[in-house]
């Protein structure tokens, strides 16, 4: 296992290391520079190469990377080419908003995916067990930001219940307007990625419901439900750990249309206004922190694995 | 029973279901504006309020001797930094006394003597003399300065301090901008020997306001200047909130997070319509959406091209599309001294359009590009689309990202067809520049803008002028969408709001709350 | 089994058959839009604007300038279905060739594919395609492919996981003491074995494809904002979304019943090729 884990951390390392280049290479291919930006339509030759030298765009390539790097190590993303703020206190900033939209909306999911997609697969080719399948094909189909668009249209615009689109300008002094401005980007995201992993969890209990070793338990007298209690849903709860996973990455990703659909402050939106300002030590920390959560996660899925399931811990 | 069959069911039902609920209304009901209640007396305001204000552009430094953009204008103009002499937008940009009580022009209009207020004083306490103009105006006028403005001093020749409050300006020849310019960035007085890069982190005007607090990327607050030497502001504190998008804009006005709107989309202006909670104000602005075409590039080096692109396009359609604007024909708006009607020169005519393109070889029809930043909304460029359908041309839309169209267009002059908003007010000028983007290369008008600017009178000047926009209107330089006008929504309650040109200054001292 | 026997035993599913119908008449929409629409799908007037559906031969209304929303809705559906096909023409390619790699290929040359894999598919799709159509302008062109790539990856996974477990059958071994070289191997047994698992992968890939692009245009990242699009409808009505809630409903009907169709008919066509699953039933 330690053998395993260090193997697996240092994979995670490289990994980290080499998205770290591709982030920075692939973002040094944009047209136009943040100097452009900042000159606007008063550029001339003299002002822009004067930016550039202020800001260390003349530097080389690798130097630059170096001292991003370098910074990054430290916990330092730099600071804003356009206005010199700091993108870490910026960052800090939006993930006040962005984090408890992305946990809350994974926490939702798991909420409607867990019992109803037990529920499917035990009542399996029931009515109900049919339903809930139709339902949550139906649930990944919709476009998340289309049920946005429908939740603002029923519960802001018609109930007025709501509201449609915002964050309170001084973010979470007022608990209760903030979380009430995340309700409906919640049950957005919670409602499609929970349909997605209701299948997965459906299939999960389904493959366990017609495995040997379940027959055996339910041979010794235990009832069904004992028998997935006992045995089942260690079993099934492994590919499950797997597709959350996935999804938390998804849902980090998919958050940027969430915050444009509701326009909320987050690092989606943030992400989207720097790529346009060409504000590149921004926007490869943005990417960058995006890419390293979901390398995190999925080493976490990874270890999980290993907790859950004794026969991969023997195996090496 | 086949229950699988229900997908397809279900999804519509949810659909069906949310139809049921749509509501209607009218849409296409005209904003309904009004023009604001006097702003009571004092006794009955609640001096020590903090008001709420709405903008959109962030300004990305708070240095406004170097910091281009016209965000830095919007927020420190007036509010924090002082010129000699101010333009005041609500009275069609008339030139005011600000810091100078008043001035004399000599005969010659080779030397403009200015007689300062004893009472001015910097935020630092110390008091604004002569000296500080003198070097306030040197540092724009020194040979390789890096002010922004620099450019616009070029006539001056020297600048002296005869004493204390009086400053002597002498010109090489006569520049009939000069006390414009000095309304602008260019004419604010700074302390003398102030260190520009110290001001993003303190600034030091002379102004109704300081600059308490800026939470990036989020909100500015300027705070009441209890020391200022004029009319103190009638609110202790104005929160400056940089919210772009139009509907979370929206919002934090309807649910009263601010109490200012500017710049509301006049698309969406129904929340606020026929609602006694709030005043809709409709104010002029000096943006030209403008459509430039590369003079330079075929197919638009021949005028019959350019004459038939701006004969194509129905600007009132334009104008539906955006929500608001008037058109102009050329690229002066009407409240510049020098605004000429031109909306005759090229007016809508599709068939004249066809009859152009034929002769200049493109009966067959014509394929071109439209490079458009894509801050502006797609309806402008969806009617052009439709518009230039009509005479046989396929327009192809590109939505660029600021910095690509200010490097692709704006500096290499590659491109075929543009739309950019020209904010900045009288900037007639660039048509007398041969290497701006446009392309737009004619002596006479060369010739008119310089003989204009050293005119002897300002009736002179505005008579060259006048002869300047009409030559590129005739020679469609580029085509005029339509001038913008701005509405502002302000919360009933609130007195004393600008609301004209307020991108470019926004006087906040003015701006009261109700007790 | 041939093709058209999977094709009857698709269409006999009630799943199967609702995919196969709704991307039919889809595809003869975007066909026909080729040569003729209502309207000019591009034609603005306001003197037409806010119309509700029925009104004027405007089958679903009319938005602020004009357009006619039927219209604007077979010419999008053009462009779903292109983008769909494309990127997972383009997915199936580089799926498969990553795949071959990692599994068939020496062993350093394997492990690196398997970590370049693994480093891919934690760089999020979305973001791939906003980053390259920030770069090389947006797009289609850049959709498809940031799509194609970014879902390649994945399929890669699938693939090399399939390959390597038909590689270390008794008749690959078989055919390979018979003296096959590799790239027959690879088209005799390796191919015709792992096609039916591909083709539901690239199945999937389309539905995503479809949600990407939905997105993609909504964001202002996908094809010409002259062009129309399902994204591109979402995104202008949004803001007039009080007024005329209708408008932001069809587009977004559209692009779920497109996506649920590839999703039934993968579903369907997995059910029809796995001889486990037709047993069952």
């Amino acid at each position: 296992m330690t053998f395993w884990l260090l193997r697996r951390v240092a994979l995670f390392a490289v990994s980290l290391l080499v998205a770290s280049v591709l982030v920075f290479a692939l973002l040094r291919l944009l047209p136009g520079d943040v100097a452009a930006t900042i000159a606007g339509t008063d550029a001339t030759p003299q002002r822009l190469a004067a930016i550039r030298a202020e800001l260390g765009l003349d530097r080389s390539l690798p130097a630059q990377y170096g001292s991003w790097l370098a910074g990054v190590l430290r916990g330092d993303f730099g600071t804003s080419q356009l206005n010199g703020a700091s993108v870490s206190a910026e960052l800090g900033r939006k993930l006040s908003v962005t984090a408890p939209l992305v946990l809350g909306g994974a926490l939702l999911a798991v909420l409607v995916a867990l019992p109803f997609g037990v529920l499917a697969a035990v009542r399996n080719r029931t009515f109900v067990g049919t339903g809930i399948s139709a339902v949550s094909q139906v649930g990944i189909a919709v476009p998340t930001l289309w049920l946005g668009l429908v939740l603002v249209l029923v519960f802001s615009v018609q109930l007025g219940a709501l509201p449609a689109q915002g964050f309170p300008v001084d973010g979470w002094a007022d608990p209760g307007s903030a979380v009430r401005s995340l309700v409906l980007p919640w049950v957005a995201l919670g409602l499609t990625e929970g349909a997605v992993l209701l299948r997965f969890v459906r299939s999960a209990v389904l493959g366990v419901l017609h495995s040997d070793f379940l027959r055996t338990a339910r041979a010794k007298g235990l009832t069904r439900g004992q028998a997935l209690r006992a045995h089942g849903f260690r079993n099934a709860a492994l590919p499950v750990v797997s597709v959350l996973g996935v999804q938390l990455a998804t849902l980090i990703v998919g958050a940027v249309v969430v915050e444009r659909v509701f326009t909320l402050p987050g690092v989606g939106s943030m992400l989207v206004v720097d790529v346009g300002n060409r504000d590149l030590v921004k926007v490869q920390g943005e990417v960058f922190l995006v890419v390293a959560a979901v390398l995190v996660i999925s080493l976490l899925v990874d270890v999980a694995h290993r907790l859950i399931d004794p026969r991969l811990r023997e195996v090496r | 029973m086949r229950p699988l069959l229900w997908i397809p069911a279900a999804v519509v039902a949810l659909a069906a279901t949310t139809v049921a609920c749509g509501t209607g209304g009218d849409p296409g009901a005209p904003a309904t504006t009004a023009t604001q209640a006097a702003t009571p007396p004092d006794d009955q305001l609640d001096l020590g309020a903090t008001v709420d204000v709405r903008l959109i552009l962030e300004p990305v430094s708070l240095n406004p001797f170097s910091t281009s953009g016209v965000a830095v204008d919007q927020l420190l103009l007036d509010n924090v930094y002082e010129g000699l002499v101010s333009a005041d937008t609500a009275d069609g940009d008339k030139i005011v006394p600000r810091l100078a009580t008043s001035h004399e022009v000599s005969p010659d209009g080779l030397s403009y003597t200015f007689t300062l207020t004893p009472d001015a004083k910097f935020h630092d306490g110390s008091a604004l003399t002569s000296a500080d103009v003198v070097w306030s105006l040197q540092q724009q006028i020194a040979p390789g300065s890096k002010g922004l403005r620099a450019a616009e001093f070029a006539s001056v020749a020297a600048v002296s301090a005869p004493d204390p409050t009086t400053v002597k300006v002498d010109l090489k020849q006569r520049d009939t901008f000069l006390l414009w310019n000095l309304t602008q960035r260019g004419g604010i007085v700074y302390k003398k020997d102030t260190d520009f890069a110290t001001l993003d982190a303190k600034d030091n005007g002379s102004g109704p306001y300081t600059i308490a607090n800026w939470n990036r990327g989020a909100d500015i607050t300027l705070a009441r200047n209890d020391a200022y030497w004029g009319a103190k502001p009638k609110n202790a504190k104005v929160v400056l909130h940089y919210i772009p998008e139009p509907s979370a804009a929206n919002n934090a006005q309807t649910t009263g997070q601010t109490d200012v709107q500017t710049a509301a989309d006049a698309t969406l202006l129904q929340p606020f319509t026929a609602n006694p909670g709030f005043t809709i104000l409709r104010g002029t602005t000096t943006d030209k959406f403008t459509l430039a075409l590369n003079n330079k590039r075929a197919p638009f080096d021949n005028p019959d091209v350019r004459h038939a692109f701006r004969q194509a396009i129905n600007k009132e359609d334009v104008i539906a599309a955006y929500g608001a604007g008037i058109p102009i024909g050329g690229p002066v708006p009407p409240q510049d001294p020098w605004y000429t009607d031109l909306t005759g020169t090229d007016a809508h005519n599709p068939e004249g359009a066809k009859a152009l393109l034929a002769k200049a070889g493109h009966a067959g029809g014509l394929a071109v590009t439209l490079d458009v930043p894509n801050v502006y909304p797609r309806a402008i460029a969806d009617v052009l689309v439709s518009n230039l359908k009509q005479v046989g041309v396929t327009l192809t839309v590109r939505q660029v990202e600021f910095p690509t169209w200010l490097t692709r267009v704006f500096t290499n002059h590659d491109y075929e067809l543009s739309i950019v908003d020209h904010a900045e007010a009288r900037d007639i000028g660039n048509y007398a520049k041969p290497d701006y983007y446009f392309g737009y290369d004619n002596k006479q008008v060369q010739a008119d803008y310089a003989a204009a600017r050293a005119a002897a009178s300002d009736g002179e000047r505005d008579e060259l002028l006048r002869k300047v926009a009409k030559q590129a209107s005739d020679d469609a330089a580029t085509d005029w969408l339509f001038v913008n006008q701005t509405h502002t929504v302000v919360r009933t309650g609130v007195y004393g709001v600008p609301s004209a040109e307020t991108t470019n200054r926004f006087p906040l001292s003015g701006i009261a709350v109700g007790k | 089994m041939t093709a058209l026997r999977v094709l009857r035993l698709v269409a006999r599913r009630p799943t199967g058959a609702f995919g196969l119908v709704w991307l039919g008449l889809l595809t003869v929409g975007a066909v026909v839009s080729l040569f003729w629409t209502p309207f000019d799908p591009q034609r603005t007037d306001p003197g037409s604007a806010w119309l509700l559906p029925f009104t004027d031969g405007h089958v679903l209304g009319t938005d602020r300038i004009g357009h006619d929303q039927f219209s604007q809705l077979l010419v999008g559906a053009r462009e779903t279905l292109v983008v769909a096909v494309c990127s997972a023409l383009v997915a199936a390619v580089v799926g498969l060739a990553l795949g071959l790699v990692a599994a068939l290929g020496p062993r350093w040359v394997g492990f690196s594919a398997v970590a370049l894999i693994d480093i891919l598919v934690a760089f999020p799709t979305l973001l791939l395609a906003m980053v390259l159509a920030a770069v090389y302008g947006s797009s289609l062109g850049t959709v498809v492919v940031a799509i194609g790539i970014g879902f390649g990856v994945a399929v890669a996974r699938v693939a090399r996981a399939e390959i390597t477990a038909v590689r270390g059958t008794d008749y690959v071994l078989a055919a390979r003491v018979g003296g096959a070289g590799t790239g027959r191997i690879i088209r005799r047994h390796l191919l015709p074995n792992i096609a039916p698992t591909l083709i539901v992968q690239l199945s999937l890939v389309m539905a995503l494809a479809v949600l990407v692009e939905a997105a993609l245009t909504y964001l202002g990242y996908g094809s010409a904002p002259s062009s129309p699009s399902w994204g591109g409808m979402l995104h202008e009505q949004q803001a007039h979304i009080a007024a005329r809630p209708l408008l932001v409903i069809w587009p977004g009907l559209a692009v779920a019943l497109t996506v649920l169709a590839f999703n039934l008919l993968g579903d369907a066509l997995r059910e029809a090729t796995d001889p486990r699953l037709v047993r069952t039933r």
